[in-house]
């Protein structure tokens, strides 16, 4: 065995990891080896030197430190955990919640059909002469809406023409305000409307209706809007109308959602005064939800929302 | 494994926080301690333990009891040792080498044989641990974390593999390789070794 292998066995031997035969080798190769005999010593005192610095023991305030910190992440994590799985079941409750909504989205759909059974459907359709059906009458109705007409055959050589183009009928509805379909309709199109113009309008609709009752449905589409709507403007009127509703447990980790995670400033300062409001009627925080607000009070780099958060929780202090 | 602490892990795997936060606290003196060796720094310290048990969370519901539950936290320490960028990196970069020259330390060999400390021995003791823990902490990752847990928290060489996930020759390598360039880094301390 060469000398650096027993400088191995020397350092295993100080750690207390040398089998009892190798040690006995070790012991042996000593009594003879004047260099080995130094490396031992050169070891321990190194050994020594460092543990005798060493100066990092964790002591008990250190520690309660490290687990409060931790308390914090922990209540985080779970927040996180609960308004991720909040928001889930919006979305999944407005897509699964048969009652009105849905109903309401049917009946749309079988109307959209009929028209398209009747005045060719938003469909792209080609026409063919002779198709059944299809008659010049149709195609001079006033209320039909003609567009994207394309020529797939001109050619004026054989006397035939071929093209396709898009028709629509626009469909003209009168209701009450509280008639269950028009409220359906808003609903809908608050949610699903392509323009965001019409989502915003839909909304300041049911808005300037004061006589409408905010029910679940529509406090659940609001929720959706104010929490995934791309447009700040739309999600802004919907937070609105929002606090028109009563507060419970849905709007709440709606605004804490908005407060924490809207990339708009105003849109958070009004989740923010809503929770204020609430407070102010008696509903309320417990202690996650101030986590949350202290969180926020810590990182947003708006003073009105730092200056606001820290003044509601000086009222829990 | 313990019933008793199996029947905790159980429970904090339903998600029960009361039994979540005893299982940490029967490991969380000793994962601080071994980042407080590691990083050399309480904040730093701190962070690391805090993502240990952040990860310990959020991965307890994969915990299959293949391996003793101290293995698996502490496997997940080092982990998060080997991974972890020190917010203040440069604190670590103050050159201390000339003040341990061998001709400056000479005088302050002589200081030292008095049992009282002066306020320049307190000093230049401060002056050494900071001394030393530079050493440590340039290192490599590896070779440090198998030195703080073999050196400073007294493992087996088989209970750091384990946690390494890695052979008992690969420990003993980063082992000796640690302590060679411990050796060269500390050279100039060679007269405080009598």
């Amino acid at each position: 065995m060469s000398h650096n292998e027993f400088k191995q066995l020397i350092q295993l031997s100080l750690y207390g990891e040398l089998s009892e035969e190798k040690q006995k080798k070790l012991i042996s190769h000593l009594q003879n080896c004047e260099e080995c005999r130094m490396e031992l010593e050169q070891q321990k005192n190194i050994m020594k030197l460092i543990t005798d610095h060493k100066n990092l023991e964790v002591d008990e305030d250190l520690l309660k430190e490290a687990r409060l910190q931790l308390r914090r992440a922990l209540r985080q994590e779970r927040n996180e955990e609960v308004s991720f799985s909040s928001f889930k079941n919006y979305i999944l409750q407005f897509f699964s919640t048969p009652p009105r909504l849905a109903l309401g989205a049917i009946s749309i759909l079988i109307i959209g059909l009929a028209v398209g059974s009747i005045f060719l459907g938003r469909e792209r359709l080609i026409i063919k002469e002779h198709q059944p059906g299809f008659t010049n009458a149709s195609l001079m109705q006033n209320d039909l809406r003609v567009s994207n007409l394309q020529f797939i055959d001109s050619d004026p050589s054989d006397g035939e023409i071929e093209f396709t183009f898009n028709a629509e009928k626009q469909i003209h509805y009168k209701g009450s305000v509280n008639d269950p379909n028009v409220q359906n309709f808003l609903t809908y199109a608050m949610l699903n409307d392509q323009n965001p113009g019409s989502r915003l309008n839909s909304i300041n609709v049911i808005d300037s209706y004061k006589s409408v009752s905010l029910d679940k449905e529509i406090k659940n589409a609001l929720i959706t809007v104010v929490m995934t709507d791309k447009n700040p403007g739309v999600r802004r009127e919907a937070l609105k109308l929002l606090n028109r509703s009563s507060f419970d447990g849905s709007t709440k980790q709606a605004y804490l959602f908005v407060l924490l995670h809207d990339s708009s400033s105003a849109l958070r300062i009004e989740a923010l005064n809503s929770l204020i409001e609430a407070n102010k009627s008696g509903h309320s925080l417990d202690r996650n939800d101030l986590d949350l607000i202290i969180k926020q009070a810590n990182q947003d780099d708006n003073n009105y929302i730092k200056l606001k958060s820290k003044t509601l929780l000086e009222e829990y202090n | 494994m313990e019933i008793a602490e199996k029947e905790i892990i159980l429970k904090a795997q339903k998600g029960d926080q009361v039994a979540f936060e005893q299982l940490i606290y029967n490991y969380d003196k000793a994962v601080l301690s071994i980042a407080m060796k590691f990083v050399r720094d309480s904040d730093d310290a701190k962070d690391v333990y805090q993502e240990v048990f952040i990860r310990v969370y959020r991965s307890l519901k994969n915990f299959e009891f293949r391996s003793e539950f101290s293995t698996w936290i502490f496997r997940i320490t080092t982990n998060v040792c080997l991974t972890y960028k020190s917010r203040k990196k440069e604190q670590f970069m103050v050159p201390l080498q000339e003040e341990f020259e061998e001709d400056n330390f000479q005088i302050r060999k002589f200081e030292l044989i008095s049992d009282e400390k002066s306020p320049e021995e307190e000093c230049l003791s401060k002056d050494l641990q900071n001394f030393i823990g530079n050493a440590v902490v340039s290192l490599s990752e590896r070779q440090r974390i198998t030195f703080v847990l073999k050196h400073y928290e007294g493992y087996k060489i088989r209970e750091i593999a384990e946690m390494l996930n890695c052979k008992e020759g690969t420990v003993k390598k980063y082992l000796f390789d640690a302590i060679k360039n411990l050796r060269k880094k500390l050279k100039p301390l060679e007269v405080y070794q009598t």
